[in-house]
């Protein structure tokens, strides 16, 4: 829409300030935007990998990004003064890789219950994230 | 990579030949489409040179680390095997050595190769230490000195018509030199962070000018057949810095320079075609919009300086106010253009500037001050910080330029034809804002200018190509290109609007109605044509029936013409129907002569009635004439009244005889009528013909028309009757009548 490209000036302009950048397969980086084109591709520095998993969160630090403009869903500049307030703990690595593993296993089980179910009635439902592959 | 290999494994000169001029195509390509900044060999010798210089901070020594043998060897695949004939040379030699045999055995280079020799004392002082030092650097030394070249040549296919050049830039490429130069630019802000000094590699002038012989041929670019211009530049690549490396020339290269004096700046003709983002970012940056800075620094400053005043600045950033030149507040985030610049963009726009469209990204001066406003109290928070950013070494990797040559190109997409189409909300809203500042200026008596938004329309720029044709030549073009593509077929497009179709639709289907009706009644016809044969054939008995069949045909044909089931006329509108169609004429002349008397009569008052429809509509087809001889047997026939009745149809209202005479039909027919009245009169004492006065008075009229009428509009007939001339000689004296005699040809012995 027009309104995000007008968004776009402003944030073009602060080239140097944190950035968080969502990912379509659902990754979330956070770090310095140094360069940007028109396709908006990104150049990130210093990146840190941040991984939710409920009120726990961790982070693993990348290093230097570079994305390719479609993989960006969603792009914002992080305030660093109300970077702190925040709700969420943050944990190791270790700790967020084991609760992001548990969650995955949970979800799938999950999915696999409701398949199950599913099928002994009859119905077939197909999985939405298989759909992104065309 | 590809380079080196050729280089190291085929030696001869054959090969050698080919393959660099191979490799010179498909750098050009490279370069075509990535810009001459994308060459490889480029990051390499950066890194390379980047991770030594930073094993030399770490160190705190200059060092021959085993850092510059892996980037030797991760730069050339084959360290291992220098050329033969180089192994025996010392270190020192192995550079000159290099480039002898480079320069020799390449002939693209060997008209460069005397003047590449001396070089090597002009190269870099880091290459030079490092080279004396390692003999595994030749390789990287070797492709840096290509690297050179190359650079030189590519930048140099820069034609005229360029748009570097219309952006009033020096040739970019004019010193070859500064290609990693420019490279370097953005890294040296972290080097000058570490405190290492850095010296660019000195102009080489010499080097450029024999290298602009050795420029590739140029890509074809027909204007006749209508190729793309060639772009040494292509479209989409983000501005460099072309005033940086200008001041840094000056600053570190005190020897001339053969540098062209920037072109003047001119306008881009209004609103070119290929509209790219930097002439976009030319127009709006032009003069009229530039901060008063001294000619020479433009509005961006070159990282150097950047980094140059990183160092020396500390505290203060000036903000309020025109900033002063050469403080830009670089690395602090601060970016004061960008508040400064679009206030003054906006209302500086003169009225006048009716060609040239500034300022076409569409943001309300409203929407942008926002905008200013919010950067810098962002900005204002951020200054806390400073000391922070200060120590930031990567945040100008992005120039001011090239973010806005990023921002232009979104904002290019906001360009509409119809903004209240795309955009509704906005423009809506400020509108909305601006009645609502109109009425509190108002109100407050303050007469301020409103800042309105004047969105230029973009004109909708149809480009109906057509591709170029030779006249008479059979077949295409057999050259095609991006800008005419072989058209394949030439399918010509009708568009008939709704109401067009419908109306010819109905124009058809009505054709197609007369049509079917004519061919129906044909049909009968036929069979009462072949009446009299089937008569003779049937026995007797069913002699009846067939009789029978015979007179339901009639009477079906007839009822054809009928205006409705009840009323005996002829109906004027079926009858012109059927005739407008030929086949309909035809039709009738051969009907006629089945029909019974008075209905034949009547068809023939219908066609004399309508005549001049008739005669209009038969104008293609022209065979009224048919219906000659079956008319005139119809009205031999014809009793006195009736022919007083026909004469009277034909003449018609006010002006339908003139008409009448300028058909050859239509004076035929007069001529009929008349020689049957004579006849009658003349044949018949007593015929009841001048019973009435409505003959004589009819054929006066007549008389009197055909003596108005001019000759030009005067048909000739069929044939002309005989007696025309004894009529006349009753009606009119002696004087008209050689008149009419004259006009009409007539004689009294004509046929």
């Amino acid at each position: 829409s027009r309104r995000s490209c007008r968004r776009w000036v402003s944030l073009v302009l602060r080239c140097r300030e944190k950035h968080l950048v969502l990912l379509r397969d659902g990754r979330t980086l956070i770090g310095f935007l140094r360069s940007i084109d028109q396709f908006a591709n990104l150049v990130l520095h210093q990146t840190v990998e941040r991984i939710h998993v409920g009120k726990k969160y961790g982070d693993i630090p990348r290093g230097i990004f570079i994305v390719r403009g479609e993989n960006v869903v969603l792009l914002g500049e992080i305030d660093l003064e109300k970077e702190n307030d925040t709700v969420l703990q943050q944990v190791s690595i270790e700790e967020i890789l084991e609760e992001q593993r548990l969650q995955q296993q949970a979800k799938q089980e999950m999915e696999k219950a409701k398949t199950q179910a599913l099928k002994l009635r009859g119905l077939s439902i197909p999985r939405v994230d298989m759909l992104d592959e065309y | 990579m590809f380079r080196f290999q050729s280089l190291d494994e085929d030696c001869t000169l054959e090969e050698e030949e080919g393959l660099v001029e191979e490799e010179d195509e498909i750098d050009q390509f490279n370069d075509d489409t990535f810009g001459a900044g994308a060459i490889d060999d480029d990051w390499q010798e950066e890194h390379a040179r980047l991770a030594e210089l930073d094993e030399q901070v770490r160190d705190g020594e200059v060092s021959v680390p085993p850092t510059v043998a892996p980037a030797a060897a991760a730069s050339s695949p084959q360290p291992s095997a220098p050329p033969p004939g180089l192994e025996e040379r010392g270190g020192g030699d192995l550079a000159e050595s290099l480039a002898r045999l480079i320069l020799g055995t390449d002939p693209a280079i060997a008209g460069v190769g005397a003047a590449g020799l001396p070089k090597r004392a002009e190269l870099p002082p880091q290459h030079k230490t490092l080279s004396e030092a390692l003999p595994a650097r030749p390789p990287l030394l070797l492709g840096y000195q290509q690297q050179h070249l190359r650079m030189g040549t590519a930048p140099l296919q820069v034609n005229s018509r360029s748009i570097w050049d219309s952006i009033g830039f020096g040739p970019v490429g004019v010193t070859p030199g500064l290609g990693p130069h420019m490279e370097d630019s953005s890294l040296l802000s972290i080097i000058k962070e570490v405190g290492l000094p850095k010296q660019p590699p000195p102009m080489r002038s010499d080097e450029r000018r024999d290298l602009s012989e050795r420029v590739p041929p140029p890509r074809s670019s027909s204007p006749v057949i209508g190729s793309p211009p060639v772009r040494a530049v292509p479209i989409g690549t983000p501005p460099k810095q072309p005033l940086s490396h200008m001041l840094n020339q000056q600053i570190h290269c005190p020897t001339a320079v053969h540098v062209r004096a920037p072109i003047p700046h001119r306008y881009a003709h209004p609103f070119p075609d290929r509209l790219s983002p930097n002439t976009l970012l030319n127009i709006t940056n032009s003069p009229l919009c530039r901060p008063p800075f001294p000619g020479g620094v433009g509005p961006v400053l070159s990282q150097l300086q950047r980094a140059q005043l990183l160092s020396s600045q500390v505290g203060a950033f000036p903000r309020a106010g025109p900033v002063p030149p050469l403080l830009p507040g670089g690395g602090g985030g601060f970016r004061p253009f960008f508040g400064q610049h679009p206030p003054r963009v906006g209302p500086h726009i003169p009225p006048n500037h009716g060609p040239i469209r500034h300022n076409t990204t569409h943001l309300h001066p409203q929407h942008r001050r926002l905008l200013t406003q919010r950067l810098q109290s962002r900005g204002d928070r951020g200054g806390r910080g400073c000391e922070r950013r200060i120590r930031d070494p990567y945040s100008n990797l992005m120039t001011q330029r090239e973010k806005d040559w990023v921002a232009r190109i979104q904002m290019m997409q906001l360009q509409s034809t119809d903004p209240y189409l795309d955009d509704y909300y906005y423009q809506n809203y400020y509108e909305k804002m601006e009645k609502k500042q109109e009425r509190d200026r108002d109100s407050s008596s303050k007469k301020e200018h409103t800042t309105k938004l004047i969105t230029p329309q973009v004109a909708k720029l149809e480009h109906t190509y057509r591709p170029v044709q030779f006249a008479g030549s059979l077949g295409k073009l057999t050259v095609s290109s991006v800008n005419n593509p072989r058209k394949m077929i030439d399918a010509v497009v009708t568009t008939r609007s709704d109401d067009e179709e419908k109306r010819e639709k109905q124009v058809w289907n009505k054709r197609r109605q007369i049509l079917y009706t004519v061919e129906k009644m044909y049909s009968l016809l036929l069979e009462v044509q072949d009446f009299e044969k089937k008569f003779i054939q049937t026995p007797e008995e069913q002699r009846d029936a067939l009789l029978d069949q015979h007179k339901n045909h009639t009477i079906q044909l007839y009822n054809t013409l009928r205006e409705k089931e009840w009323d005996d006329r002829v109906s004027d509108e079926q009858c012109l129907m059927i005739m407008s169609v030929r086949k309909g004429k035809r039709l009738v002349s051969r009907l006629l002569s089945f029909l019974p008397p008075p209905q034949a009569a009547a068809v023939v008052m219908a066609i004399a009635r309508n005549l001049p429809a008739l005669a209009k509509k038969d104008k293609q087809d022209q065979v009224l004439c048919w219906l000659v001889e079956p008319v005139s047997v119809v009205v031999q026939s014809l009793s006195s009244s009736a022919l007083t009745d026909l004469l009277q149809e034909l003449q018609g209202s006010e002006g339908q005889l003139p008409r009448v005479l300028q058909n050859k039909f239509g004076v035929t027919l007069l001529y009929l009528i008349l020689s049957e009245g004579e006849r009658m009169q003349s044949s018949d004492a007593n015929c009841q013909l001048m019973d009435d006065n409505r003959w004589t008075e009819l054929v006066f009229s007549v008389t009197r028309k055909l003596l108005e009428v001019p000759p030009a509009s005067l048909s000739p007939p069929l044939f002309t009757p005989p007696n025309l001339l004894s009529l006349f000689s009753r009606y009119v004296d002696r004087q008209r009548l050689e008149l009419l005699q004259e006009k009409l040809q007539i004689s009294a012995l004509s046929r």
